[in-house]
C-alpha cells in the first residue's frame, strides 16, 4: 500500500495519474458521445424512443435519406466553398501578415498583438459585426466598393443566393486570420537568421530565399496550421445564425449548420447524427495530418 | 601582388555606436588574412561588411577592383563560413553543397558531379545523403567549407569557424583550412578571437580594438615589434608582463618599480627620468644565478604542463616566466631572472604606444 502511495507522490504512478485524469475526461466528454453519435446514425430515432438506448437498427437508410435530399448537393458545395475559401484566405493573409510583422518597425509586436482581438471575440459578436459591414443598403463594405469604383450597384451580400456563402466565408477569414498569423509567426521566428544570410551569399534572391528556405523550414507549421484550420472551419457555427441563418434557400447552409437544423429544428436526431458522422471523416483526415506534422514536437 | 579586397576610410555606425572607425585595409589576392581582437572590437562587423550583410556608413569597399558599397551580398561573389555553420537543415549534404549551383540553374547532373568532387576534397564522400543533424561538429564544419569551395568565389570569409569545436579538432581543422587555402589559391579573410589561430594560420594579421585597427603585419612582426601595449598583451601566450618603470639617469637602462631589481639595459637610449611601462615576455626571461640576476623575485606558484613550466612571482605586479622542461623551484623560493636588452619593450604610459 505504501509503495503505491509513494509511487503516486514521486514516480511513475504520478505520470499515470495525470494521464488517466485526462483520458477519463476525454472518454466521458468526447469519446462516448462520439460513439453514441455514430451509433445513432445507424438507428431509427423518433421522439418516442429518444430516451432509450435500444432502437431499431436500420443500416445505411439514414445515409441514403440524407444523400437523396434535394439540398444535399448544394450543402456539400457550400461546405467546400466555405472550408477551402476560409482556409486559403486565412492562410494567405495570415502568412503575409506574419512575414510583414517579422520586419522590425516601431510597435510591431504591439500591433500584432492587437490582431488577436478578432480571435478572442465570440463568433456571435463577430457575426453581428460583419452583419452590419455586409448589409446591402447601409453596409460599409458596399460603400467602400462603390467609392473605389469596383461596383456600381448594391451588392446584397446576405440575401443574394450567389453571394451569401461568400459573406460568411469573408467573416470567417477575418475571424481566423489572427490565429493563423500567430502560429505562422512562431514558425517564422524559429528559422535561424543566419540561414537567410548564408542563402543570400549563396546567391538566392528574395523569392528563392522564401521558396527554398522559408517554405521547407515551415513545412511542419504549415501542415499544423492547415489541419487546425480545417478542423476549426468545420466547427464554425456561430457565424451562420448571426449572418445568414443558412439562407436564402439554403444557399449559405453548410454541413455543420445543416446537422444542427436536422437535430434541433426538425428534431430528426438520426439525420443530424448522420451528417455529423460524414463530417467526422474529414476531421479525422485533418487530425491525422495534424498529428503527423507535429510529430517532431515530441521531445524527451 | 594585386589587391583582392580594398577598404579605404570605412566607417560603420549603429545609431550612436561607432562600430568601425576609419578602417584602411588591403587584402592581397591569394593571401590569408586574420582579423583578431577581443569580442566587440568590430572584427565580425568588418567581415560582415565585406560580405555585404552590413552596409558601411562611409568610405569605399572594393572587391577585385569593383566598388561594392551598394552591391547586394548575392552579387558580390564571396563565400562565408559561419560560426554556427548555418547549414540548411532540410537539405542533405549533397543539396547543401550544390545549393548555390542549383540557384544558378546548373543542370542537375553537373551540380551533383561538382558536389561529389567537392565532397572528395573535404572528406565527405560517404556522407552525401546524410542530413546536417546526423553529422558531428567536425563534419558540419567540412560541409560549411565545401559549400564555400564549390562556388569558387573571389574570397572566402570565415567568421570564427572553429569556436564550436573541441581543442583537438580545432588544431586539426586549423591545418586543413590553411591547406585548402593553399591548394585552391584562394583569398581568405578569417575572423577569430584566438590569437594562436591568427598567428598559426595567417600571412597577415590585423589586430583590432574598439573599431580601430591597432596594428597589422606578419605574425612575427606583431610578436617582435608590437606597436602598442594592447597588441603586445594580446599577441603571445602567456601574455606579456607589464611592469611600470623609470628610465635611468644615463638614458641607457630602465629601473623597474620592483624591489631587488637592477636597471635593465636597453638596446636604444631613451630620455632620462621618463616614466614608462616595460613589457617583458614570459619566454624571454631567463633563470640565472641570483648573484648576477637583474631581478630577484619570490616565487608564488609553479605550474608544469610536462613540457613547459610556468613560474609566477609574488608581489605586485605579478611576473610570469615560462621555461622549457622542468624546474625544482617551489613556492617561497627566490628566483633570479635576466633578459636580453633587445627583448625589453617600452611603452608610453599615456598613449600606450611603443617607444
Amino acid at each position: 500500500m505504501r509503495r503505491i502511495l509513494s509511487s503516486i507522490t514521486d514516480g511513475k504512478g504520478f505520470d499515470i495519474l495525470l494521464v488517466s485524469l485526462t483520458m477519463i475526461f476525454l472518454i466521458v466528454m468526447a469519446g462516448l458521445p462520439l460513439l453514441y453519435n455514430v451509433l445513432m446514425s445507424f438507428q431509427q430515432v423518433d421522439m418516442f424512443n429518444l430516451g432509450t438506448f435500444s432502437r431499431p437498427f436500420i443500416g445505411l437508410e439514414n445515409y441514403q435519406d440524407v444523400i437523396s435530399q434535394p439540398e444535399f448537393g448544394l450543402v456539400m458545395k457550400n461546405t467546400a466553398i466555405f472550408v477551402f475559401g476560409s482556409i486559403i484566405g486565412q492562410f494567405c493573409f495570415g502568412f503575409a501578415l506574419a512575414i510583414f510583422f517579422m520586419a522590425k518597425f516601431p510597435f510591431a509586436s504591439t500591433i500584432r498583438g492587437l490582431f488577436l482581438v478578432s480571435w478572442v471575440m465570440p463568433g456571435l459578436v463577430v457575426g453581428a459585426l460583419w452583419g452590419f459591414i455586409l448589409a446591402g443598403d447601409y453596409g460599409v463594405l458596399n460603400a467602400i466598393l462603390q467609392a473605389l469604383g469596383v461596383t456600381n450597384g448594391t451588392m446584397f451580400w446576405k440575401s443574394d443566393p450567389n453571394l451569401s456563402i461568400w459573406a460568411v466565408t469573408i467573416a470567417n477569414i477575418w475571424l481566423g486570420l489572427a490565429f493563423n498569423m500567430m502560429l505562422l509567426s512562431v514558425g517564422l521566428a524559429g528559422i535561424p537568421g543566419d540561414l537567410y544570410e548564408a542563402a543570400e551569399l549563396d546567391g538566392a534572391n528574395g523569392w528563392q530565399r522564401f521558396s527554398t528556405i522559408t517554405l521547407p523550414m515551415m513545412r511542419a507549421t504549415i501542415g499544423a496550421v492547415l489541419a487546425l484550420g480545417l478542423i476549426y472551419t468545420l466547427q464554425q457555427f456561430d457565424l451562420f445564425p448571426a449572418i445568414t441563418e443558412g439562407g436564402p434557400a439554403n444557399s449559405s447552409s453548410v454541413a455543420q449548420y445543416w446537422a444542427w437544423q436536422w437535430s434541433f429544428k426538425l428534431f430528426d436526431f438520426a439525420k443530424g447524427a448522420t451528417v455529423s458522422v460524414m463530417m467526422l471523416i474529414f476531421v479525422l483526415i485533418a487530425s491525422i495530418v495534424y498529428v503527423w506534422s507535429t510529430r517532431h514536437e515530441v521531445r524527451g | 601582388m594585386t589587391a583582392q579586397i580594398e577598404l579605404s576610410n570605412v566607417d560603420k555606425h549603429y545609431g550612436a555606436f561607432h562600430a568601425l572607425k576609419n578602417i584602411n585595409l588591403t587584402i592581397d589576392k591569394g593571401s590569408f588574412v586574420a582579423l583578431v581582437g577581443p569580442s566587440g572590437c568590430g572584427k565580425s562587423t568588418l567581415l560582415r561588411s565585406i560580405a555585404g550583410l552590413e552596409t558601411i556608413s562611409s568610405g569605399t569597399l572594393s572587391i577585385a577592383g569593383q566598388t561594392m558599397n551598394n552591391v547586394p551580398p548575392r552579387k558580390r561573389d564571396v563565400a562565408m563560413v559561419f560560426q554556427s555553420y548555418a547549414l540548411y537543415p532540410h537539405m542533405s549534404v549533397e543539396k547543401n553543397l550544390s545549393y548555390s549551383l542549383r540557384l544558378k540553374g546548373t543542370p542537375r547532373a553537373e551540380a551533383r558531379a561538382r558536389a561529389e568532387e567537392v565532397a572528395a576534397t573535404t572528406g565527405l564522400s560517404d556522407l552525401l545523403h546524410r542530413y546536417p543533424r546526423q553529422l558531428s561538429g567536425g563534419q558540419r564544419q567540412r560541409v560549411a567549407m565545401g559549400r564555400a569551395i564549390i562556388r569558387n568565389p573571389k574570397a572566402f570569409l570565415f567568421d570564427e569557424p572553429l569556436s564550436n569545436l573541441d581543442a583537438a579538432l580545432r588544431v586539426q581543422m586549423r591545418k586543413e583550412i590553411r591547406g585548402l587555402h593553399d591548394r585552391l589559391g584562394a583569398t581568405s579573410v578569417y575572423v577569430t578571437h584566438d590569437q594562436i589561430e591568427a598567428m598559426t594560420m595567417a600571412d597577415h594579421v590585423v589586430v583590432m580594438r574598439a573599431g580601430v585597427i591597432e596594428q597589422q603585419g606578419s605574425p612575427l612582426e606583431l610578436y617582435d615589434t608590437p606597436a602598442t601595449r594592447f597588441v603586445a598583451g594580446f599577441i603571445g601566450s602567456p601574455a606579456m608582463n607589464f611592469v611600470p618603470g623609470t628610465i635611468a639617469a644615463d638614458g641607457r637602462s630602465v629601473q623597474l618599480d620592483l624591489p631587488d631589481t637592477q636597471p635593465l639595459p636597453m638596446s636604444r637610449p631613451q630620455q632620462a627620468g621618463r616614466r614608462v611601462t616595460v613589457g617583458l615576455r614570459p619566454e624571454h626571461l631567463e633563470i640565472v644565478d641570483p648573484a648576477r640576476a637583474q631581478l630577484n623575485l619570490p616565487v608564488a606558484a609553479v605550474e608544469s604542463t610536462g613540457s613547459l613550466t610556468y613560474l609566477s612571482t609574488a608581489g605586485e605586479p605579478e611576473v610570469t616566466v615560462v621555461l622549457t622542461g622542468r624546474s625544482n623551484m617551489r613556492s617561497g623560493d627566490r628566483v633570479g631572472l635576466s633578459i636580453a636588452p633587445d627583448k625589453v619593450h617600452l611603452f608610453d604610459v599615456e598613449t600606450e604606444r611603443a617607444i
